[in-house]
């Protein structure tokens, strides 16, 4: 594995000429794995339908993928992307691995592959659970990237099975009656981790050093690792500019989506976010940076503080009570050696 | 001369994107690795799923067979199952993945990685459908080295009708795939073979679904012979050029980009371009194969009782396994009834061979066309024959009938029945658009 300083200066297989909104997290994600991935095997991505997806392959635009115009003999330059169907990455980059192996296996291809899935929260968690599952059930010897902006952001903001509870969604708005999305969201690493997986990973870009290191280690292993990256969506969760790594950090820290990772037969350990609330920031303060939860909290104008909106506070109660369940349960997982 | 050096070259503008890496992938090395199943011309005795999983695992580009099972398609991955389990040493691996949509992903993706390699399946009825989303990608994909073998069966399971009825096929007419019938095992193994010919082909770069009629020709035995591999390998590389496209493993490139509404016209006129193209090159393929094996290749369709000139009073247009039940008594009828009677049962589904159907039909009096799915109006094949004969100077009158609906069989009285209405739409009475039969009656 080569250090962090090096990697950096990696060409990276994501190029300019995406459009993808400025700030989002999926292009640093895309970034920092594809500098990753530039480790001189030949790089394969799947892609499930996604903002990333429409965002970087769109025809007549430049495909924002691609390491340039590398010289025939440098084949471990070489990267190929594909993208079928909002549930099939999992599947395809499986099929990738498997040929890669056959003819490996008869010695028709002797250099290294390394096969990448991205997916969205659609594709990972409600119409591609299936084929998260099953690829990771059947050990295939891949990487998964799971882009988890807790939204189905591409067809406009609908909740996702991943939309933390509260969130205002296209799909669970706030009103009157009812406050935003009601349904806890699905608890993703444990599934992974029942169904198989070797790796299983939730940390943010934001955590530069150890997201490179953690990738290094997913491309590196035998077996399946999954990584799934909190994703914060400039336009779904309705921030200003310039603060995705700053809403990154302190949604980890406060327990939102708690940095975490885990190995099959060492398990695993949740970083940067003390298991008791009161040595984490205050939800209030991950809550209050986006408008998707202005109807749950509001800034104090004499205080500058963060606090309930007025009959809001059994709400917020409740979703403090989910984040220490969210939380404790990472680190139970943790204990967890297989 | 090597067969390879006369690998045929693509005649339509296809322009290769990205950088292609030509000796990554040994080819030869895959083709070494396999284990010839026979080394000579065999005669056996199986049934319709079995010969189509013998011919599929004799291909040495064959390597990994994805599948799902379900009712009467089944048996086709158990054959390649049990070939694999019991042959130490071959580099063939069966996957089993959790439902038919993700076998299409997978294929999807397979095929793509290596685009010189075959990679087929077997599905049927809800399976075909479940498997739409991709299927639509695939037909459009390019990806001519990927062939779902469907085994027809009703769909929709409301009732639930596990016999061979071609409606699902027919519902994926759309899908982009070269869809060919086969009827009887020798035509069923024959056309697995020469299916990938014509997909692969550098012009054609479309996926093909062979298919026959669920447990009719599914399930039911017969005598076959099976070719040699090696004269088999050898017949496919006359047909199969190394794709000029990359794929994901020995190329930079990129799949199933979006488009704009605009460049969409240009990817949908090019995909239709290299479907019709099969049209073309299907007679080339059967004919190379007959010359090869000895048997019939591809063809548009079997025509049976036509007079040279081609008049006849009735012709018969049809498909499946039902057909050789007219082929059985129409002599004996056509006497009785003081008639010329000819019959055409369909080969090649999509694309429909509008020409060449027209051309023999162009001097019948009367067209009897039987349908054998449910269909809204007057029945697919209905459909597409007055399609082949619009803008004849004189249109023979259709009748068009229904029959052997959800697997039924066609009786020899059913098919009288049949018959008569063409009998009397010749003596000039008026028949409803459409009659369903069944037992030797209309319904």
């Amino acid at each position: 594995m080569s250090g962090y300083k090096e990697t950096a200066t990696h060409d990276s297989c994501f190029r300019p000429g995406s459009t993808l909104c400025p700030g989002c997290m999926e292009s640093v994600a895309f970034q920092n794995l594809g500098r990753v991935t530039d480790n001189g095997v030949k790089t394969i991505f799947t892609i499930g339908t996604s903002c990333g997806e429409v965002s970087t392959l769109a025809y007549p635009n430049v495909v924002a993928w691609g390491r340039g115009d590398a010289p025939p003999e440098m084949f471990g330059k070489s990267f190929s992307i594909i993208h079928n169907v909002f549930e099939s990455a999992p599947t395809l980059a499986e099929a990738v691995r498997d040929v890669s192996d056959v003819l490996t296996g008869c010695g028709a291809l002797e250099r290294p592959v390394q096969v990448v899935a991205m997916s969205g929260d659609g594709g990972a968690f409600a119409i591609g659970l299936r084929g998260l599952l099953h690829t990771i059930y059947r050990r295939s010897r891949i990487t998964m990237m799971v882009l988890v902006n807790e939204f189905f952001a591409n067809t406009g903001f609908q909740y996702s099975p991943a939309a933390t509870p509260f969130s205002d969604t296209s799909t669970t708005p706030a009103g009157k009656a009812i406050p935003g999305n009601m349904q806890k969201p699905l608890d993703y690493v444990h599934l992974a981790m029942a169904a198989g997986a070797d790796l299983v990973a939730q940390i943010s870009p934001a955590y530069g050093k150890l997201f490179v290191k953690t990738m290094e280690k997913s491309l590196s292993l035998k077996g399946t690792a999954v990584v799934f990256v909190p994703a914060p969506c400039i336009s779904g969760w309705k921030y200003d500019d310039g603060q995705t790594l700053e809403l990154a950090l302190l949604g980890a820290r406060c327990g939102i989506f708690p940095t975490f990772v885990w190995e099959r037969g060492q398990g695993g350990s949740v970083k940067d976010c003390p298991r008791e609330a009161t040595e984490r920031p205050r939800i209030e303060e991950f809550l209050g940076m986006q408008r998707r939860f202005a109807h749950l909290v509001e800034r104090d104008r004499e205080t500058g503080a963060i606090r309930a909106r007025a009959g809001q506070e059994a709400h917020l109660e409740n979703l403090r009570g989910w984040v220490q369940e969210n939380v404790e349960r990472l680190y139970a997982l943790g204990e967890l050696k297989k | 001369m090597n067969s390879r050096d006369v690998a045929p070259q693509p005649l339509l503008n296809i322009t290769p994107s990205g950088a292609r890496y030509e000796s990554v992938i040994d080819l030869e090395r895959a083709r070494a690795a396999h284990l010839p199943l026979h080394t000579e011309r065999t005669e056996i005795t199986a049934d319709g799923n079995t010969a189509a999983a013998i011919a599929s695992l004799q291909m040495w580009r064959c390597m990994i067979y994805p599948g799902f099972p379900i009712t009467p398609s089944t048996k086709w991955i158990e054959t390649v199952a049990a070939y694999v389990a019991s042959t130490p040493g071959t580099p063939k691996r069966v996957k089993l993945l959790e439902a038919e949509h993700a076998v299409a992903d997978y294929m999807v993706g397979a095929a793509a990685a290596c685009r010189d390699l075959i990679f087929v399946t077997a599905t049927s009825s809800v399976g075909l459908d479940h498997m739409t989303e991709t299927t639509r990608s695939l037909g459009a994909s390019g990806l001519g080295n990927v062939m779902i073998i469907n085994v027809y069966r009703a769909t929709a399971n409301f009732p639930l009708c596990i016999e061979g009825d071609p409606s699902d096929t027919l519902a994926h007419r759309d899908d982009g795939f070269i869809q060919i019938v086969a009827r009887g095992k020798q035509q069923i193994y024959d056309t697995v073979l020469q299916a990938p010919c014509l997909g692969m082909h550098p012009d054609v770069l479309t996926p093909t679904m062979p298919g026959y009629y669920g447990i009719k020709s599914s399930h039911r035995n017969a005598r076959l012979v099976l070719e040699p591999d090696a004269a088999i390998g050898a017949f496919q590389d006359r047909w199969m050029a190394p794709c000029p496209l990359p794929g994901l493993i020995n190329g930079d490139t990129a799949f199933g980009n979006c488009v704009t509404s605009r460049y969409f016209q240009g990817f949908k006129v090019a995909q239709k371009r290299r479907l019709e193209r099969a049209l073309e090159l299907l007679p080339q393929v059967g004919a190379d194969f007959e010359r090869t094996f000895g048997r019939p290749g591809l063809a548009f369709f079997d025509a049976v009782g036509w007079p040279e000139k081609g008049e006849v009073d009735l012709a018969v247009v049809s498909m499946g396994p039902d057909f050789g039940t007219f082929e059985a008594l129409r002599d004996a009828w056509a006497r009785e009834h003081g008639m010329s009677v000819a019959g055409l049962a369909i080969r090649l589904l999509t694309p429909f061979p509008r020409e060449a159907v027209r051309e023999k039909l162009r001097r019948a009096r009367a067209v009897l066309v039987v349908n054998q799915a449910h269909h809204a109006g007057r029945g697919h094949l209905t459909l597409d024959v007055a399609d082949a004969l619009n803008g004849l100077p004189v249109v023979p009158p259709i009748v068009s009938a229904f029959a052997g609906i959800g697997g039924a069989d066609v009786s020899e009285a059913t098919w009288e029945a049949m018959l008569d209405s063409g009998r009397r739409s010749l003596a000039g009475e008026t028949l409803p658009p459409y009659q369903v039969f069944h037992e030797g009656r209309s319904l």
